[in-house]
C-alpha cells in the first residue's frame, strides 16, 4: 500500500502494543472529558455524547409537535364540512406541520443522528469542531421552539411549507406571519450547515487509523453524502427566503410581476432545495438500514460498493430532478421530458439499495426484534411510495396527480418509509449505546404493529380521494362527492399511528436513561466500532480499523482498545484530543485539541437566534443590539482557539510522534473554511442564476451599467485586496522582520480594499439612476452586490479581529491558522466581489 | 336579520303562540316521502339560510335554525304549524308572509309535501 | 351508483383525459407487479427454504433487481410517457374555441375570444364548451397562483400571474364536470369550485346567443334594490348602470350552475342566503355578507338576479 501522506504505514504493525500503560493514564482521560458535575455545565456542554442526545431528543419532540398538528387536521377532515378548526387556523396547521416535519424533525433529526453516532462509527473521541456543533444545536432548539410558538398567537405563516408568491408576498400575506417562515427557517438553516460542515470535516479527517474509504461504515458515507448535499442544496433556500423577504420588507420586485419579477423564480429556487432535500432525509436513514440490516441478519452487506455508488448517484441526480415538482406551470415539453426521464432515472439507485437489504437478509438470518421490524416495515412501504413516485414521474399522470391527495400518499409513503421507520429501527437498535437500559422488545412490537398498520389506514385511501379530484390543503371538502369514507378511514389509521407514537413515548419515559455510568452495550452484536466500551472519551484507544466490521473479524478488539493498546490512550497534558487522519487512506497527521466547554457559543446562539426573532416582529434596534451581541460572544469564543501548546508533538502510542499543530490544507479548519466558502459561492452563483433568468423574462426592463472605465478601476481595487489576502499568510511565515505585523497590515488592507470595491461599484449603479425597488434589474444587480457586501462586511470583522489579536500579541509566526483562514476568506471574497462586478456589468451587455 | 325580528315582534303583538298546542293537528301528509324531501332540500341547497338537523353543510344563519321545528307551534313566528301550511310554505313564502325574507324555493307542489315531510320528523328541540 | 365512483380520474370523458387514464392502469398494473416481484424476493428472504435464499442472497439480485429489471421497466414507461405527453398536450392550433379563464381570489372569471382574441362575453365560475371539439383554455391570475383542474376532462395547469398557460379540453358527451382549484391560493382555497358544462352543437350555438346579449330592462323590485345597495360597485349586468369589475359578471346569473364558486346550487333561496352572509358560508371570501337588507329586499334582490336568465 502507498502512502499518502508520507506515514510509514509499517508503523501499523506495532499495535496493539504489549508494555503496560503508565499510571493514571485512564484517570487523566477521564479527569480531561468528565462530564458535567453542575447543572449549569449541562448547558454549556459541547461533548457529542451529550449533544447528540440532546439533538435527537429535540428533533424528536418536533416530531411528536408536529404530529399532533397532523392529527388536528385528521380530526378536522374526518368528516366533511366540519367546523372543528376554522380556515385561518388550519391554513397555519398544515403549513407548519410540514414546515415543522421538513426542517425541525426531519433533517436535525438525521444531522443529530450522525452527532451522536459519527465519532464513535470512526474511533474518534469527539467531532472536530464541538463547540460549532453545540452552538448549531442550541441556535436549532432556541430557533425551532420560538417558531412553534408563533401558532399560539395566531402569527404561524399559513402560505404552505412550499410558501410560493405572490400569496407569501407583502399584498397578500401583510401580516408577520410569513416572516416568521422565512427569517425562522433560513436562520435554521444556518445550524443546518454548521452541522454538515462539521460531518464533512469530521468523516474526512477525523477516522481511525486504517479505515481507508473502502472500509468506511456505509452509515458514515451516508452521512458524508448527506452533508455535501446540504451544502449544496441548502444555499438556494437561504438565497430564496434572502430574496423573498427584500421584496416583502424593501419592496424589492424579484416575484412581483409587475416590475419585471417571476413567481417562477421562487419555484427554481425552492425545489433546487425542495427535491434534494427528500434524498437528504433519505441517505441517512438508508445509510442506517444498510447498518442495522445487516446486523440484525448477523452477516455481511450484500453489494456494499454497490450501495455506495448507489448513494453517491442518488445525490448527483436529485440535483436533476427539481422542475418535476413543476410539471403543470406550463413548462416547456423540452425541459419537461428531461425532468420526467431524470426523475425516473433517480429511482434506480433506490432499487440497487433495496434488493440490497432483500440480498443481504436472504444471506443471514434475520432476526425479528424491534429494529428489524421497523427495517423490514420501512422498506416495504419505501418501495410503495417509490412505485407511487414512479407513477407521477410519468408527466401525464403527474398532471391528474399533482396537488392531489395522490401526491399527499406519495409523499407520506416515501417519507415515513424512507425516513420515519429507519429512524425507529435506529432509535431502538442504537439506543442501547446510550442508554443504560435497552428499550422494551414487547412494546417495540406493539408499536411497530400499529404504526404500520396505522400508516397504511391512514395513507393508502388517500391514493383513492386523490383519484377522486381531492386537492391537497383544502381545509374541508364538500359532501357528496364520495371522499367522506376514505377520509374518515384516514383519520382512524392517523389515530393508530398517534397511538404508535404515544406509546414509543411511554417506552423512553420508562426505559432510556442517559448520561450513566455505563451503557446496555452491544446487544444486538453489531460490528461497528460505535458498540466499543465507551466512556465520554469515547474508546480508551483509537483502534486500526481492518475491515468494514471491525467487532465481527478483529478478535479481541474491544479488550485491546479498554486496555490502552492502541492509538491516543491517553489525555497527554490533560488536553481533550482528537486524532487527525488523512481524507483517503486515514493515516495519522495531528492530533488536534478538542475545546473545552464554554458558554459563549450558548450565549452566541440566545443573541444569534434572538437577532433573527426580534428582526421579525420587527423591533429593529433590539435587533440590532442582540446582533452586536452575538458577533461578540462569537469572537469570545473564538479569541482562546489559537492558543499556543506547551509541546511541539504527542507520542500516540508505540512511540509514534505526530504534530499538535498544523496549518494549511491539511488542517481541519482550512477545510471548514473551504466548506463554509463554498456555501457562499452557491449562494452566490444561484444569485447569479436569479439575476439571468430575470433578465430573461423582462430584458425590455434593462438599463445600460455605469461607463467601463468605473469598473476597471473597482476590479483593480479587487485585485489588490485578493493579492494582499493571498500575500499575508506566506509573509507570515518567510519575512524576515516584523512578520506578524506586516501579515496582520495586509489583512486589514485587504479587507478595507474589498469593502472599497463593492462600495464604489454600488455607488456607481446608484448614480446611473438604478433602484432596486423598481425594476428586477435593480433588485437582483443590488442583490448580487448585497451579497458580495455581506462578505466585505464580514471581512471587516475579520479585519477588526487580527487587529486587536495582534494588538494582544495572538498572532504568531508558528500558529498560523489565523491569518491562513482570515487571508482565504479575503481572497475569495474579493474573488466573488469580482465575479459579481464582471456578470451584472458585461451581462447582457452595455448595449442592452 | 331585520325580517326575524319582524317577526318575533309580531309574534309578540299577536300573542298566539301562546294558545297553541303541539298536538293541536296530526302533523303527516299522506303519501310522501322524508327521504326524498331530505334530499331535495341537499340539492335545492336549503341550508345555505338555515341550519337543518341531517344536513352537513352549509350551515346558514339568515333564516335561522330549523332543528325542531316539527315540534314548534308556528311557522316563522306567524302562521300556524299545519302540514299543508307548512307545504306551501317552504315553495312559496312571499304569497303568505308579504315581508319574509324567504324567497319563492324552486320546488313542485309534490316535492315541497316531501320537504315538509322531512322538516315534520325534526321535532326534537 | 355509489357516490364519488368510479373515481373521476379513471373516468375519463374526453381525449384528453382518455389516454391519461389509460396511463394510470398501465402504472397501477406495474406497480403491482413490481410490489408482488419485491415482496416476493423478500418472503423468500425471511422465511424461504435455504436453497431458495441462497439463490437470492447474492450480489447478482441487486444486480438483476435493483440495475437491470428497473433500467427495463422506466425505459419503457419513459417511451410510451414521452408518447402519450406529446399526444394530450400539442399546441393550440388556430380555429379552435378560445376561453380565457382568470384565476382569482376565489372565483373564476371566464371570457370568451373571437378569432381576434378579443373577449367577447364574460361570465364567471364556469365554462360552456360544445361537445366533441377541443377547446383552448387561456389561463391567466389576477393575484396569485391557481391551478384548475377538471379531472374527467384532462389533467391540471397551473394560473401564474405574469404568465399565461394553454390547457386544451373535450368532452365527447353533454353534461356537467366538475372541477376544482388544485393549487393552494390562500384562505377558502378549499371551496373554490368550478364546472365545465358540455352542449351538443345546437344547444351551445343557443346558449352563445343568449348570453352575448346583455340584461333585458327589468321592472322586477328588485332591480332597484340592486342599484340602491351599490351592487353595481363591483358587479357587472350589461345593459343596466352595474359596471363594477371587482365580482364576478352577473348579465346571466340566473342561468349559471352553482353559487359562490361551485359551492351552492343556484336558485332564489341561495341567492338570498349567499347574500345575506356570504361570510358565514365562504369564510373570508372577498364578498361582504349584507344582513342589513330587510326580508323583503332581500326577496327581491334574490328574485331580481335569479330572473337574469
Amino acid at each position: 500500500m502507498t502512502s499518502e501522506t508520507g506515514f510509514d504505514v509499517r508503523k501499523y504493525d506495532r499495535f496493539p502494543t504489549q508494555e503496560p500503560r503508565p499510571d493514571g493514564e485512564l484517570e487523566q482521560l477521564e479527569a480531561a472529558w468528565c462530564g458535567p458535575r453542575r447543572p449549569g455545565e449541562w448547558i454549556t456542554a459541547i461533548n457529542n455524547n451529550i449533544i447528540g442526545v440532546y439533538y435527537v431528543g429535540a428533533a424528536m419532540l418536533f416530531f411528536v409537535l408536529a404530529g399532533v398538528l397532523a392529527l388536528l387536521m385528521r380530526t378536522q377532515l374526518a368528516l366533511p364540512m366540519t367546523g372543528f378548526l376554522p380556515q385561518e387556523t388550519y391554513n397555519q396547521i398544515f403549513t407548519m406541520h410540514g414546515t415543522v416535519m421538513m426542517f425541525l424533525f426531519a433533517v436535525p433529526a438525521v444531522e443529530a443522528l450522525g452527532v451522536l453516532l459519527l465519532p464513535q462509527m470512526l474511533g474518534a473521541r469527539d467531532l472536530p469542531f464541538p463547540r460549532l456543533g453545540a452552538y448549531a444545536f442550541w441556535a436549532y432548539l432556541i430557533g425551532g421552539l420560538a417558531f412553534f410558538c408563533s401558532l399560539f398567537f395566531g402569527l404561524a405563516p399559513d402560505g404552505g411549507w412550499f410558501m410560493y408568491p405572490p400569496l407569501t408576498g407583502m399584498t397578500y400575506s401583510p401580516g408577520i406571519n410569513a416572516d416568521f417562515w422565512l427569517l425562522g427557517i433560513g436562520f435554521i438553516e444556518i445550524s443546518a450547515i454548521a452541522g454538515a460542515i462539521e460531518i464533512i470535516v469530521g468523516v474526512l479527517k477525523t477516522r481511525a487509523p486504517g479505515m481507508t474509504l473502502d472500509k468506511l461504515p456505509v452509515f458514515a458515507w451516508a452521512m458524508l453524502i448527506f452533508a455535501c448535499m446540504i451544502i449544496i442544496a441548502f444555499p438556494s433556500v437561504i438565497l430564496a427566503t434572502l430574496l423573498l423577504e427584500l421584496e416583502r420588507a424593501l419592496g424589492w420586485p424579484f416575484f412581483d410581476p409587475l416590475k419585471g419579477g417571476d413567481p417562477m423564480l421562487w419555484q427554481h429556487l425552492f425545489w433546487f432545495f425542495g427535491h434534494p432535500e427528500v434524498y437528504i432525509i433519505f441517505l441517512p436513514a438508508a445509510g442506517a438500514m444498510s447498518t442495522i440490516i445487516p446486523a440484525m441478519a448477523r452477516t455481511k452487506l450484500v453489494g456494499h460498493s454497490l450501495v455506495v455508488m448507489a448513494m453517491l448517484a442518488t445525490g448527483f441526480i436529485s440535483f436533476g430532478v427539481w422542475a418535476h415538482h413543476m410539471f403543470t406551470t406550463g413548462m416547456p415539453q423540452i425541459s419537461i421530458n428531461y425532468f420526467s426521464a431524470a426523475s425516473m432515472a433517480v429511482s434506480v439507485p433506490a432499487g440497487v439499495q433495496v434488493f440490497a437489504w432483500i440480498a443481504t437478509i436472504a444471506a443471514g438470518k434475520m432476526r425479528f426484534s424491534t429494529p428489524g421490524l421497523f427495517a423490514v416495515g420501512g422498506l416495504i412501504i419505501f418501495v410503495m411510495g417509490g412505485l407511487t413516485g414512479v407513477m407521477v414521474a410519468m408527466v401525464p399522470f403527474d398532471w391528474q396527480a399533482h396537488d392531489s391527495y395522490f401526491i399527499v400518499a406519495h409523499l407520506h409513503y416515501v417519507l415515513i418509509g424512507g425516513m420515519v421507520f429507519p429512524l425507529f429501527a435506529a432509535i431502538y437498535y442504537w439506543l442501547p449505546m446510550s442508554s443504560m437500559r435497552p428499550l422494551s422488545e414487547r412494546m417495540g412490537k406493539w408499536i411497530f404493529w400499529l404504526m404500520f398498520a396505522g400508516h397504511n389506514i391512514a395513507f393508502l385511501p388517500m391514493h383513492l380521494t386523490g383519484l377522486m379530484g381531492m386537492p391537497r390543503r383544502v381545509y374541508t371538502y364538500l359532501p357528496g362527492r364520495g371522499w367522506d369514507l376514505p377520509n374518515f378511514i384516514s383519520t382512524i389509521g392517523a389515530f393508530l399511528f398517534g397511538l404508535a407514537v404515544l406509546l414509543w413515548v411511554v417506552d423512553m419515559v420508562r426505559n432510556f436513561r442517559p448520561f450513566g455510568p455505563r451503557e446496555a452495550g452491544n446487544i444486538h452484536d453489531g460490528p461497528g466500532l460505535e458498540w466499543l466500551p465507551s466512556g465520554y472519551y469515547s474508546v480508551r484507544s483509537v483502534p486500526l480499523v481492518k475491515s468494514l466490521y471491525p467487532l465481527w473479524e478483529q478478535k479481541g478488539l474491544a479488550k485491546q482498545v479498554e486496555d490502552g493498546r492502541w492509538f491516543l490512550p491517553g489525555a497527554a497534558g490533560g488536553e481533550r484530543q482528537t486524532l487527525v487522519t488523512s481524507p483517503l487512506n486515514a493515516e495519522p497527521q495531528y492530533v488536534l485539541r478538542l475545546p473545552r466547554p464554554s458558554p459563549w457559543h450558548v450565549f452566541g446562539a440566545v443573541f444569534t437566534a434572538g437577532f433573527f426573532l426580534i428582526l421579525t416582529i420587527q423591533a429593529y434596534a433590539a435587533a440590532v443590539i442582540s446582533g452586536v451581541l452575538a458577533v461578540y460572544c462569537i469572537m469570545r469564543w473564538c479569541w482562546f482557539l489559537d492558543t499556543p501548546h506547551s509541546r511541539q508533538t504527542t507520542d500516540i502510542g508505540a512511540g509514534i510522534r505526530v504534530p499538535n499543530y498544523v496549518s494549511g490544507p491539511s488542517s481541519h479548519g482550512w477545510w471548514a473554511m473551504v466548506i463554509v466558502l463554498i456555501v457562499g459561492g452557491m449562494v452566490c452563483l444561484l444569485a447569479g442564476f436569479s439575476y439571468v433568468f430575470l433578465w430573461s423574462r423582462r430584458p425590455d426592463l434593462w438599463q445600460a451599467p455605469p461607463e467601463m472605465t468605473s469598473m476597471l478601476l473597482h476590479l483593480g481595487v479587487l485585485a489588490l485586496a485578493g493579492l494582499a489576502a493571498m500575500a499575508a499568510p506566506r509573509i507570515l511565515r518567510r519575512a524576515a522582520t516584523r512578520p506578524e505585523t506586516v501579515a496582520t497590515g495586509l489583512l486589514v488592507i485587504s479587507a478595507a480594499a474589498v469593502a472599497a470595491g463593492v462600495g464604489l461599484e454600488l455607488k456607481a449603479w446608484w448614480s446611473v439612476g438604478l433602484k432596486p425597488d423598481v425594476t428586477s434589474q435593480g433588485a437582483s444587480v443590488f442583490a448580487l452586490l448585497g451579497w458580495s457586501a455581506a462578505f466585505a462586511a464580514i471581512g471587516a470583522l475579520m479585519g477588526l479581529y487580527i487587529l486587536l489579536r495582534r494588538a494582544f500579541g495572538r498572532v504568531s509566526a508558528e500558529r498560523p491558522s489565523t491569518v491562513d483562514l482570515i487571508g482565504l476568506f479575503l481572497t475569495y471574497a474579493a474573488g466573488q466581489a469580482a465575479a459579481v462586478l464582471l456578470l451584472v456589468r458585461v451581462f447582457p451587455g452595455a448595449g442592452s | 336579520m331585520r325580517f326575524i325580528g319582524a317577526a318575533f315582534t309580531a309574534l309578540g303583538l299577536l300573542g298566539l303562540g301562546a294558545c297553541a298546542d303541539k298536538a293541536d293537528a296530526p302533523r303527516a301528509l299522506a303519501g310522501t316521502d322524508p327521504a326524498e324531501g331530505l334530499r331535495l332540500i341537499q340539492s335545492r341547497g336549503c341550508a345555505a339560510c338555515h341550519k337543518i338537523p341531517g344536513v352537513a353543510w352549509p350551515e346558514g344563519r339568515t333564516g335561522g335554525s330549523l332543528a325542531g321545528v316539527g315540534a314548534r307551534p308556528m311557522i316563522a313566528g306567524r302562521l300556524p304549524n299545519q302540514p299543508e301550511v307548512m307545504a306551501a310554505f317552504v315553495r312559496d313564502a312571499p304569497s303568505l308572509l308579504a315581508d319574509t325574507g324567504m324567497p319563492l324555493m324552486p320546488l313542485t307542489e309534490a316535492e315541497a309535501r316531501d320537504v315538509a315531510a322531512y322538516l315534520y320528523t325534526l321535532d326534537d328541540d | 351508483m355509489l357516490s364519488g365512483w368510479p373515481p373521476p380520474v379513471l373516468d375519463p370523458a374526453g381525449p384528453f383525459a382518455g389516454p391519461v387514464t389509460v396511463v394510470a392502469w398501465v402504472l397501477f398494473v406495474m406497480g403491482a407487479v413490481v410490489l408482488a416481484v419485491v415482496l416476493v424476493a423478500l418472503g423468500v428472504a425471511l422465511f424461504g427454504p435455504r436453497k431458495w435464499k441462497r439463490r437470492v442472497g447474492g450480489e447478482r439480485l441487486v444486480w438483476m433487481g435493483g440495475l437491470a429489471f428497473p433500467v427495463v421497466v422506466l425505459t419503457a414507461l419513459l417511451i410510451y410517457g414521452l408518447s402519450v405527453t406529446a399526444r394530450v398536450s400539442d399546441a393550440p392550433r388556430d380555429g379552435e374555441m378560445r376561453v380565457r379563464v382568470t384565476g382569482e381570489m376565489w372565483w373564476w372569471r371566464v371570457a370568451y375570444l373571437d378569432d381576434q382574441g378579443r373577449e367577447t362575453v364574460q361570465d364567471a365560475n364556469e365554462v360552456h364548451i360544445p361537445v366533441g371539439r377541443p377547446v383552448v383554455i387561456e389561463l391567466e391570475s389576477a393575484d396569485v397562483i391557481h391551478s384548475l383542474w377538471v379531472p374527467r376532462l384532462g389533467g391540471k395547469t397551473d394560473m401564474i400571474p405574469g404568465r399565461r398557460n394553454f390547457m386544451r379540453i373535450q368532452a365527447d358527451a353533454p353534461g356537467v364536470y366538475a372541477g376544482q382549484c388544485a393549487e393552494y391560493c390562500g384562505g377558502p382555497h378549499a371551496l373554490m369550485g368550478f364546472v365545465v358544462v358540455a352542449h351538443a352543437e345546437a344547444d351551445f350555438a343557443a346558449w352563445q346567443a343568449k348570453q352575448a346579449a346583455p340584461a333585458a330592462p327589468s321592472a322586477l323590485p328588485g332591480a332597484g334594490v340592486f342599484s340602491a345597495s351599490g351592487c353595481g360597485a363591483c358587479h357587472t349586468i350589461r345593459g343596466t348602470e352595474a359596471n363594477g369589475l371587482a365580482g364576478p359578471d352577473l348579465t346571466h346569473v340566473g342561468s349559471r350552475q352553482t353559487l359562490g364558486a361551485g359551492i351552492l346550487p343556484n336558485n332564489q333561496g341561495t341567492m338570498a342566503g349567499w347574500i345575506a352572509d356570504s361570510q358565514g358560508i365562504k369564510p373570508g371570501n372577498r364578498m361582504p355578507s349584507y344582513p342589513v337588507l330587510t326580508g323583503r329586499e332581500l326577496r327581491d334582490l334574490a328574485g331580481y338576479l335569479d330572473s337574469l336568465k
